[in-house]
């Protein structure tokens, strides 16, 4: 029963990028409501705040989409001489984006089209800590992974939970961590960490 | 291995002044000092919220409503407790029922409770038997044969019994553990008939209340056990739980009181109660234990006690939700 309300709900923009970066972390927050607030994440809301104030922008726009199963609100959409472009501003401390973001920002370009029903091929990821803005082109292969994690992400199960992330530096940051407990897993049940990243990390 | 970045350590604040408000200011949880002379700094301590996840009030302290409602948003359980640590009640955020979390609590048959209950009582003995020899008490082959016993039981009668024999050869020894002045005769409560016994009460219901933080803050219902029995307003897992933390941080706290002369009998009234400066000192002693860190036993890092007590909780609920195969308390071999 859960399993098919599940099926029909639409997938957030933001759950693709927390999919991406790890999907047992999505798994707690979905279903659990367990990860923690790390500092990033608050300093990042307020940063948000405050940039939203600024005018001469389209800022926080919410769009939904049946036919790809995705909706969010995109942070900003920029129009020069009638083109839209949307942009994802980062904190991004280590100066550079991740590939999870250039997913988020290929899904806001698709639900723009999606919307305005017209190509949307070029979306900007801004980073705070440099204060440059990059320009993300949305191929197909772009394309193709949005909808699949939106597949996998719809396909998820309370009853199957995503095993440990195979770059054990992800959990470094993670609010998650200390419920997660990677490393303890590892150490008090082997098997459960066999192939995955931390597997040699006892 | 690293130890996983922390904010347990200062996530339960006690507030005993008496005549305090807790309230917040911008986004911040302050303690307010109402009775404050002119010259004096009203504010006595805040936080950040985000830090929090318990706060314990003794006797007259109140809460602002715009208080609670940003306790109820964080997910901060507020405990009220009398002057002197006698628990009266909680209030506790929506939010801390996770559906899916209890509904397998609940689902636990008898088999599992068992297998779970067995790893935290053969955890409570091993620990028994740690805390004697750390101590220089030997001759504990008895204890560690319970130890074996409980971990073949059964039955949860069995278990209860084989933990009731190891308790009652353990508090036999303890004695030998406290410096002259102070003997223990025997374990006794409701009501407890010496100042260690009164000390050790007291530090169960503080550590119940450690547990019960613990398992609220991970969604789990301290009020169903698998081992102790369920009673109207008894806080059963918690109790299950706290089994395995009693020995190795309870009564080595208690001994540590006794023994480095913290309290001496002029501490206590004729009911065996600490007066209150004792209980204030009591209360202090016991949150920087809470916060003092040890290697751990499993894991090799350093972690504050308050910590391995959390996640203890969280390993319960893994081995609950099955995400883990079995429960795996906290044991220390030495």
């Amino acid at each position: 029963m859960t399993k098919a309300s599940f099926r029909d709900e639409l997938v957030h923009v933001s759950a693709l990028q927390e999919y991406v970066y790890c999907p047992r972390r999505y798994y707690y927050q979905r279903y659990q409501d367990q990860i923690g607030t790390t500092y990033e994440l608050v300093d990042g809301r307020s940063k948000h705040a405050a940039q939203s104030r600024r005018g001469g922008w389209t800022t926080e726009r919410y769009f939904r989409s049946d036919s790809l199963g995705l909706h969010g609100k995109i942070d900003l959409i920029e129009s020069d001489r009638g083109t839209l472009t949307p942009i994802e501003r980062k904190r991004a401390e280590s100066g550079d984006y991740y590939p999870s973001d250039e997913v988020q920002i290929a899904a806001y370009c698709m639900l723009l089209e999606d919307a305005i029903d017209e190509a949307v091929n070029v979306g900007y990821i801004y980073l705070y800590s440099t204060d440059e803005r990059h320009a993300i082109h949305i191929t197909g292969k772009h394309r193709s992974a949005v909808q699949t994690i939106i597949d996998r992400i719809r396909s998820m199960s309370i009853n199957s939970i995503p095993s440990f992330t195979n770059n054990t530096n992800k959990c470094n940051g993670c609010s998650a961590r200390e419920y997660c407990m990677p490393a303890e897993t590892a150490q008090l049940e082997p098997e459960r960490a066999r192939g995955t990243g931390w597997e040699d990390h006892p | 291995m690293k130890a996983t970045e922390g904010m347990f350590d200062e996530s339960v604040v006690y507030v005993t002044k008496q005549g305090t408000q807790v309230r917040t200011d911008e986004g911040r949880i302050v303690v307010w000092d109402v009775d404050a002379a002119d010259d004096e700094d009203p504010e006595l301590a805040t936080y950040p919220k985000e830090k929090l996840d318990t706060i314990n009030v003794f006797g007259g302290v109140n809460f602002t409503t715009p208080f609670v409602a940003e306790a109820n948003e964080h997910g901060i359980v507020l405990n009220y407790f009398t002057q002197n640590g006698k628990y009266r009640g909680s209030f506790v955020p929506e939010k801390n029922t996770i559906a899916e979390i209890r509904r397998a609590q609940y689902a636990l048959d008898y088999t599992e409770e068992l297998a779970i209950a067995k790893e935290m009582i053969a955890a409570k003995i091993r620990n028994q038997r740690t805390l004697l020899s750390r101590k220089g008490v030997h001759g504990t082959d008895v204890l560690k044969d319970l130890g074996k016993r409980a971990r073949n039981v059964s039955n949860k009668d069995d278990l209860r019994g084989a933990e009731g024999e190891a308790a009652e050869r353990y508090f036999d020894r303890l004695d030998e553990t406290l410096v002259s002045g102070w003997t223990f005769e025997k374990r006794t409560k409701r009501p407890p008939e010496d100042h260690i016994n009164s000390l050790l009460s007291l530090t169960y219901t503080f550590m119940k209340n450690e547990s019960m933080s613990a398992l609220r803050q991970y969604n789990l219902d301290p009020f169903l056990g698998v081992l102790h029995a369920d009673r109207h307003g008894r806080p059963s897992l918690a109790l299950d739980l706290e089994e395995e933390f009693r020995p190795i941080f309870c009564d080595a706290f208690v001994t540590r009181l006794i023994n480095r002369g913290v309290f001496t009998h002029d501490d206590f009234s004729k009911d065996n109660h600490l007066s209150d400066d004792a209980f204030k000192t009591y209360l202090s002693k016991f949150d920087g234990f809470m916060q003092e860190t040890l290697t751990h036993p499993h894991f090799e890092y350093e972690v504050s006690r308050r910590k391995a007590v959390r996640q203890q909780a969280i390993l319960l609920r893994k081995a609950i939700t099955g995400e883990l195969t079995e429960y795996h308390a906290l044991s220390f071999d030495r």
